[in-house]
């Protein structure tokens, strides 16, 4: 389940009012995300979370499903 | 005896003749095609036999092209099969990184080797580093296509994108594989490996597929790209000072087109016959010349190539220089063309291109907004002739590339600008259109039908999916027929065997 943060920080790093983002949702579905937003993304999740990813950790991440995974997990540690 | 025999020419044209590969077309490849073929059949129950059958095949095709070098194929199987298990069983993170960086190391160590190393000597000795004389060394033949795929595999399961196979049969015929291992597509083995470990069925249906794949591939190659290299664009390219403006100028049009046509008629080959053993190859192409910018170019042209560079060179890089931003990924983007320049050859030449490319694609990159938003400003985004201009600037963009990539030397493609800029006389069209005719013709068919509706090309090929057998087995004859006619001497070498 993506949770509300997150959403908040994609859609605004996309300038987007809406957009229905699931687990399984993957970049290319998402209007606007290419790769230099890609990075503007992972820059504020790192910023708005206080965590920092390693870039393997970025690059298994197949949807945003597993970008919330992930986060999660750096949370708890 | 009525067909009397010469048996020790009959098992010569098996034998390893340096320089002269099997390429799709010949005579000897379309005769043992078509006995790999009848076995296919007959083996339809085992699949094992199948594969063996298939394996067997791909080492004559490529002993034939680069005769005792088809061991670094079969030990670039073995060696990448057993890292992928070894990183996938590995029990720490730092472990899988080792064996994946070993295994990279190698990969490109071997490529490097016999692609490189007189390339660097010649640096060396160039810098007065000391005196290096050049070493003998055999390039392989495709060697950094199947280099490539093979890292594929490795690097897929390092980032778990893939669980390794248990079968080293199925992932020799993957590496090996005679229709792609030359020349690509550079496949991935999550597209291919989960096809090999299922029963292949052919339908009537991919019979027609693989037969327009095969006669558009023919016609690509033989018919355009030969005829233009042989009866126009070599000349130019060969002796630039010799010609006028104009001819330098349409031979870089030409030459846009060959390079087009040659490539991409060898993949349109190399997945009909792909398909006749049931195997989907992935395309390595989506009609480049219509690209609107140079990056949608990349989006259309070697696609196996840019996607692999893509997913396992920019965005990883991109990651780690994440917080220089703009920057980061401008240098993300030079870092990975410098490696398409290079990957295509030891030259100047060809660095030169992949670093022109970059600077175009930074460029498109950094004022992307701006132009964004000047379009929208003046309105002109809906305009159908505002897509045509953008076409066509595209083009002349690439075409600049193009004469870099073609030519032997950088002096040469000095020499054919010098031309185009001090000795244009538009005259010399005139005599250009009455003297070479035939050429003016295939470029307007080459890049005519390049421009036609995509849906055309689907009734085509339905239409022939649909034609009787016999009807079919007449049209590829007709197609050979005239490859024949048009062929005005040996077949040409396909122009990305050297990489």
């Amino acid at each position: 389940m993506i949770s509300d943060k997150l959403k908040k920080v994609i859609l605004e790093q996309l300038n987007l009012s809406d957009f229905d983002i699931k687990d399984e949702t993957v970049a290319s579905q998402v209007p606007g995300w290419d790769s230099l937003n890609h990075i503007n993304i992972i820059l504020a999740v790192e910023k708005d979370f206080g965590i920092k990813f390693k870039g393997i950790e970025i690059l298994k991440a197949k949807n945003i499903g597993d970008l919330q995974k992930l986060i999660d997990s750096k949370i708890v540690n | 005896m009525f067909f009397p025999i010469d048996w020790q020419k009959f098992w010569g044209l098996f034998e390893y003749v340096p320089g002269d590969p099997l390429l799709f077309g010949s005579s000897l490849f379309l005769f043992s095609f078509f006995f790999v073929l009848v076995f296919y059949r007959l083996f339809a129950k085992s699949r094992a036999a199948r594969i063996y059958l298939l394996i067997l095949f791909s080492i004559f095709f490529y002993y034939k092209s680069s005769g005792l070098f088809f061991f670094i194929l079969l030990a670039s199987s073995l060696f990448n099969f057993y890292s992928g298990k070894f990183i996938f069983n590995a029990k720490t993170q730092s472990i899988k990184t080792l064996i994946f960086v070993v295994t990279i190391a190698l990969n490109l160590g071997i490529l490097g080797y016999f692609k490189y190393t007189n390339f660097i000597l010649q640096i060396l000795t160039d810098l007065n580093v000391g005196q290096f004389d050049p070493l003998n060394i055999f390039l392989p033949i495709g060697i950094s296509f199947f280099t490539f795929k093979a890292m594929s595999y490795v690097i897929e399961i390092y980032l778990e994108m893939l669980e390794p196979t248990d079968s080293l049969r199925d992932f020799t015929l993957f590496v090996c594989f005679f229709a792609n291992t030359q020349m690509g597509p550079i496949d991935r083995a999550s597209n291919i490996l989960p096809q090999i470990a299922t029963e292949r069925i052919v339908l009537s249906e991919d019979v027609g597929r693989a037969l327009f794949l095969i006669l558009c591939g023919l016609f690509k190659k033989f018919v355009i790209a030969d005829y233009l290299a042989l009866n126009f664009t070599d000349r130019v390219f060969d002796f630039p000072l010799r010609y006028t403006g104009v001819e330098n100028h349409l031979a870089m049009y030409a030459f846009a087109l060959q390079a087009y046509c040659d490539f991409s008629g060898y993949t349109d080959m190399a997945m009909g016959v792909a398909l006749l053993f049931g195997y989907k190859l992935m395309d390595n192409f989506n009609k480049p010349f219509r690209a609107n910018s140079v990056s949608d170019y990349w989006r259309r042209w070697h696609l196996s190539l840019s996607t692999w560079l893509l997913d396992f060179v920019f965005k990883p890089l991109q990651i780690k220089f994440r917080n220089m931003r703009m920057a980061g990924t401008s240098l993300a983007i030079l870092v990975t063309f410098f490696i398409v320049g290079l990957w295509h050859g030891p030259n100047w030449t060809f660095i030169i291109f992949g670093l022109l490319h970059s600077i175009y694609l930074i460029i498109g990159l950094t004022t992307q907004k701006f132009r964004q938003n000047l379009w929208s400003k003046l309105g002109v985004s809906k305009y159908k002739f505002f897509r045509v201009i953008q076409v066509l600037f595209t083009f002349h963009l690439l075409c600049f590339t193009a004469v870099l990539f073609r030519s032997p030397s950088l002096e040469y493609t000095m020499n054919m600008f010098h031309q185009i800029l001090n000795f244009y006389n538009a005259e010399v069209f005139r005599q250009f259109v009455v003297a070479y005719d035939e050429i003016v013709l295939l470029l307007i068919i080459g890049f005519g039908t390049h421009f036609l509706p995509k849906s055309w090309e689907v009734i085509t090929e339905n239409i022939l999916i649909k034609t009787p057998m016999i009807l079919q087995a007449l049209i590829l004859a007709g197609m050979i027929w005239l490859v024949i006619q048009v062929k005005s001497a040996d077949m040409q070498p396909f122009i990305y065997f050297q990489f």
